[in-house]
């Protein structure tokens, strides 16, 4: 394997497990807090997310201070596609990342929600190289 | 489920050195639904590979190419005079760049590494329930979740729609809770802030009705 392709292999799995982790231990996987946070019962994992924006605000300003970063753009996508992605939140308990966490921990039912999601990215993608022309990408596939 | 949580303060910090660490690393920013339509398209990788191969071994092959697609784009004329101005200037001009820089195409990050990226998420999963009281494998997502869906059929249905708008709709959006959410808010790029606002509002106003229906209280 090529040193740039093992360091790659490397980083992506260090931090997928990170993520994977803080998302378990903090209760973003268990959908019941997942829809207390929805209906205003609990604000843990609000003040999780919340507390992460800080704390990236600030590493982000000082990293990027006299650098000029890519920007994700508005596009015809960034409306619909949002509202789409926050019934599915709803349903599932689920953004594309916890719904792996989920089943790592042992929540059989993420078999359905992974499905519905590689399904649904499987699907935008086809309709996309159709022709059907409705955005200009998603964060990191360019990569 | 879980008996014991982490303090809140330790999820942000987590998340943060996920999200900065990423960045550091990779110069990018970190992006599940990303990973996840890479995963999906991984054949992409190898069309995309081919079609590049030749340019990547023969600079000349890519400067007759980028040549032959400026001309097209801009008209001959317009080439012409412009290769004339700079050999008149020619001692003021900017050399132009090396054609072996210039054939330096960025090698793009293999898909897999995209798939142990999630992978590994899932692991993260295993290894914190391990750690918290073992893994106690079961089907529905708790009593709460029963409730508003039921069991058996209706749940996996449930959550295979869910999964789908999920899917869907986060790449429609252009990305989800890390890259428009972790990465997008916390620089406050308007797009994501305006996704993060509707994913979120959305979810609650979805989550008060599904409570409508399903008999519980608001």
């Amino acid at each position: 394997m090529k040193s740039a392709t093992l360091k790659h292999h490397l980083g992506f799995g260090l931090f997928g497990l990170l993520m994977g982790v803080t998302l378990t231990a903090t209760g973003f996987t268990d959908f019941t807090k997942v829809h207390e946070m929805f209906t205003f019962q609990s604000f843990t994992l609000l003040l999780v997310f919340a507390g992460a924006l800080v704390l990236n605000g600030v590493g982000f300003a000082v990293l990027t201070r006299n650098k000029k970063v890519a920007k994700k753009k508005f596009n015809k996508g960034t409306i619909p596609g949002s509202i789409v992605f926050g019934v599915g939140w709803a349903i599932t308990g689920a953004c594309p990342a916890v719904a792996l966490a989920q089943l790592g921990q042992g929540q059989l039912a993420a078999l359905a929600t992974l499905s519905g999601i590689l399904f649904g990215v499987w699907a935008y993608r086809r309709m996309a190289a159709g022709g059907v022309q409705l955005d200009t990408g998603v964060c990191g596939e360019e990569g | 489920m879980m008996t014991t949580i982490w303090p809140w303060w330790t999820g942000s910090v987590g998340l943060s050195l996920v999200t900065i660490g990423f960045w550091l690393m990779f110069n990018r920013p970190l992006g599940v639904s990303g990973s996840w339509a890479r995963v999906v398209m991984w054949r992409n990788d190898k069309v995309l590979g081919e079609a590049e191969a030749p340019f990547r071994n023969n600079p000349e092959l890519l400067k007759d190419a980028l040549m032959e697609a400026t001309v097209a784009h801009f008209g001959e004329q317009v080439v012409q005079d412009a290769l004339a101005s700079r050999r008149s200037s020619a001692g003021s001009a900017r050399p132009m760049p090396a054609l072996k820089e210039l054939a330096k195409l960025p090698l793009r990050i293999p898909w897999t590494a995209h798939f142990t990226f999630l992978a590994m998420i899932g692991v993260g999963g295993l290894l914190t329930a391990l750690v918290m009281g073992g893994v106690h494998p079961q089907v529905t997502l708790g009593t709460l979740h029963t409730q508003l869906f039921g069991t058996g059929m209706s749940n996996w249905i449930a959550l295979f729609a869910g999964g789908g708008l999920v899917g869907f709709g986060t790449q429609l959006a252009g990305g989800c809770t890390s890259g428009h959410g972790l990465s997008g808010c916390s620089r406050l790029v308007p797009a994501s802030l305006m996704a993060m606002g509707i994913a979120f509002g959305t979810a609650i106003v979805a989550s008060l009705l599904m409570n409508l229906l399903g008999g519980l209280p608001l």
